[in-house]
């Protein structure tokens, strides 16, 4: 078993391209990754402005737009329509239209409407530029609301007001949110590229019915999840902390536990899946395309309560789906093993099913299925 | 052989090999359906609906009762219990088993009267897109609340005349997307996403492997050759581009608002940019392995880069750069020109023009080293 352990490592150390996926790969994406999302918090998005109304409300109202953090004037336009095409040209991903009449209603003690326009296809930066239009709004509320206590006497607010505060992730950063997730999908990717490499390597080398003994199937196991767990923690230990992403102080024992969970089961599908080519080049052309899918299935970036129930039940079938559902859950939002005894279990099954599996096909000496 | 036979010999030679060899075929036909589908069946709902959120009514007035009613009725929300406090909230939002809490303070029916009384929405920041639909319906239930809740103060305590509406009043709408539907923002980019990385796994795929296996010593392929083993990548991959977009825009609805002839051009000049990218890497590695690493590199993170989502502006000089080298930025920026929304012509022709940049600055040095590769049987047999 520990020749076999030794010989993985010897192995992946002399094939540049294992390297590059089981050593490298985890190192670059860490840099990679999170340089897209780098600003965190969407500001000053792009706004165009219609002022027909032309009043010293209305000037007011563009004035406070221009100065919150959320929103920059793009430009000011003379119509509805001009604001429209600037949209439709991607020049800008909101508009703020301020009809006429806008500051004589104010002045009468009238509600002064204004509309404001989302780009459809930019829902985050709209929503995050309405919601700055917003603020402003409330600004210009407030000083039209004392022009008209004067005529009207002071008027009574709402009777309640709602606030909003996040739990977990308290910066409500977008890379925050998404690469606490992300890093577990780069986990198992590479681990199951990297490892499906060498397998048809091998295969191609010894022969297609190439056969292993359970000890040294075990052995590779062993080093393979050695890979995963200090992959797991230069992601958890050094690249969060790094990029000073919310981490929350879960007890060690609980996340120590998860992690070798969701490595085994990792470790469990990969030595599956590398039964299944017998070339070598044959994993990364038809295993690299399922990430995407892979990450939304896990339910961070869309949740699971408005995906189709059997789509949600097939998505437990990954490893990633849990994975990612437990460690976001102890790393970010400080939960222990108790509140997530479903995914623990989901991956005890996982690596079970998945073992079995790989040890049928790696110690049988059965005919790899057609292919090359 | 003329240039025309040789290049339809290609495409006859490349095609054979496909249908000897279903794993190769496999990345043309229920790879792509594969995942392509599992896309458009999980985002199949459109909108969110049903999050599940707490109610910690500590005041235990007609307001909480008023609130609960309000979170049951709303199309995104349902009431998933009501909990004596935040602590015990947060651990059930921690497990997952709800989104948010809706906290009403003790005390809220009395300062309700004389306004502004707080209610408090904790939500779970952890998972950003149930936690933007959880804000947006409690600002609705809210803001319901308040219009009973005014016209109840009036009869009760205050001058007629003071309850008024708030002095500015906005109307909010969404252009070309009036649900605000994350389908047809995200399926509409991902669908493209998934399937250039599988076109370029293939082409680097088809010309990696004719060095690889040396197969290309009886090939001896020039620039007439090249394309036509092109040919039935380009053709297949085109088809997948427009069956999505036919489910997106015929089957679910989302109709072209600006030209759809545009857009699929806009798909041929994104595959043309990415078969550049691939000949090139092929050429100059001439090693299968490490240009199907580097395509993962290259065409596997273009959504998180492409601004689609997050906006680049902000995103690092590095992320700029690399996301401006990237076909699908360009895409992703003509798609929304085309299809959500009718751009100018400039606008359109820039994108276009981008990607078809790419093409050429990619292909030429990419054929010049491909067939010198082709030329040199060293090279050939690499790992």
């Amino acid at each position: 078993m520990w020749a076999a352990c030794r010989a993985l490592f010897a192995a992946i150390m002399a094939d540049r391209a294992a390297a590059l996926l089981l050593f490298a790969a985890p190192l670059i994406y860490a840099g990679f990754y999170p340089s897209a999302y780098t600003g965190e918090v969407a500001v000053r998005a792009p706004v165009v402005v219609v002022d027909q109304d032309r009043s010293a409300a209305s000037r007011n109202l563009v004035i406070s737009v221009g100065a919150v953090q959320q929103t920059a004037i793009a430009a000011s336009l003379p119509d509805v329509a001009h604001a429209e095409s600037w949209m439709a040209d991607g020049r800008a991903v909101a508009a703020l239209v301020i009809p006429e009449g806008f500051g004589e209603d104010i002045a009468r003690g009238e509600p002064g409407t204004v509309v404001l326009i989302g780009h459809g296809a930019y829902l985050l930066r709209a929503s995050g530029a309405l919601a700055g239009i917003g603020i402003a709004l409330g600004q210009t509320g407030r000083e039209a609301a004392r022009e008209q206590a004067r005529a009207a006497g002071p008027p009574a607010p709402p009777a309640l007001a709602l606030q909003s505060r996040p739990l977990f992730n308290t910066r409500e950063g977008y890379g925050a949110a998404v690469f606490p997730g992300v890093a577990f999908v780069i986990i198992h990717q590479s681990l199951l590229l990297g490892l499906a490499l060498l397998a048809g390597t091998a295969r191609e080398r010894m022969g297609r019915d190439m056969r292993l003994t359970r000890r040294q199937l075990a052995g590779i196991a062993l080093a393979a999840s050695l890979i995963g767990l200090l992959d797991v923690g230069w992601f958890v230990g050094m690249v969060f902390w790094w990029h000073d992403y919310p981490r929350a102080a879960a007890p060690l024992l609980d996340v120590a536990i998860a992690a070798i969970l969701f490595v085994a089961a990792t470790v469990a599908a990969a030595l599956a899946l590398a039964s299944i080519f017998p070339t070598r080049e044959r994993p990364l052309q038809l295993v690299l395309p399922i990430s995407l899918p892979l990450f939304f299935l896990a339910g961070l970036s869309w949740p699971a309560e408005a995906t189709p129930t059997v789509l949600v039940a097939l998505a437990r079938l990954f490893p990633t789906t849990s994975g990612l559902e437990l460690m976001v859950g102890m790393n970010q939002m400080g939960g222990s093993l108790r509140d997530y005894w479903h995914d623990a279990l989901n991956l005890g099954l996982l690596t079970l099913l998945f073992g079995i599996f790989a040890t049928r096909r790696w110690t049988s000496g059965l005919e790899v299925e057609r292919g090359g | 052989m003329t240039r025309p036979a040789t290049f339809r010999a290609s495409i006859a030679r490349e095609w054979r090999f496909l249908v000897r060899n279903p794993w190769d075929m496999a990345l043309l036909t229920w790879l792509p359906l594969l995942l392509c589908g599992a896309i458009a069946w999980q985002f199949s709902g459109g909108v969110i609906r049903d999050l599940p959120v707490l109610l910690i009514d500590q005041d235990n007035s007609a307001i909480g009762r008023d609130l609960a009613i309000r979170i049951e009725a709303a199309p995104g929300l349902t009431l998933a219990g009501r909990v004596p406090d935040l602590g015990t909230a947060e651990t059930i939002i921690r497990a997952k088993q709800a989104q948010a809490a809706l906290l009403v303070p003790p005390d809220t029916a009395r300062r309700a009267l004389q306004g502004q009384a707080p209610v408090i929405l904790y939500f779970n920041a952890s998972y950003p897109a149930a936690a933007a639909a959880v804000q947006r319906e409690a600002g609705a239930i809210v803001e319901a609340a308040n219009a009973r809740l005014a016209a109840e103060r009036i009869a009760a305590i205050a001058a007629p005349d003071s309850v008024r509406p708030p002095p500015v009043h906005a109307v909010t709408s969404i252009a070309w997307n009036a649900p605000a539907s994350q389908e047809l923002q995200l399926v509409s980019l991902l669908h493209p996403a998934l399937l250039h990385l599988l076109f370029m796994l293939a082409v680097v795929s088809a010309f990696g492997r004719e060095l690889r296996d040396g197969s290309i010593g009886e090939w001896t392929p020039g620039i007439a050759a090249l394309a036509g083993k092109s040919m039935p990548y380009l053709a297949v991959f085109m088809g997948w581009g427009l069956l999505a977009t036919f489910w997106l825009a015929g089957v679910r609805g989302w109709h072209f608002v600006g030209s759809f002839s545009l857009f699929v051009t806009g798909y041929a000049a994104m595959y043309l940019a990415y078969l550049g990218v691939a000949v090139l890497l092929t050429g100059a590695t001439r090693t299968l392995s490490q240009s199907l690493s580097i395509t993962g590199l290259y065409a596997g993170a273009s959504f998180a880069f492409a601004g689609a989502i997050f906006p680049l502006e902000q995103a690092s000089a590095f992320a700029r750069v690399w996301a401006s080298a990237l076909p699908y930025t360009h895409f992703a920026r003509l798609l929304v020109r085309t299809w959500i929304a009718e751009g100018s012509t400039m606008a359109v022709a820039g994108p276009l023009l981008a990607m078809l940049g790419i093409a050429l600055v990619t292909v030429v040095p990419g054929v010049i080293l491909y067939l010198r590769a082709a030329r040199d049987p060293g090279s050939w047999g690499r790992r």
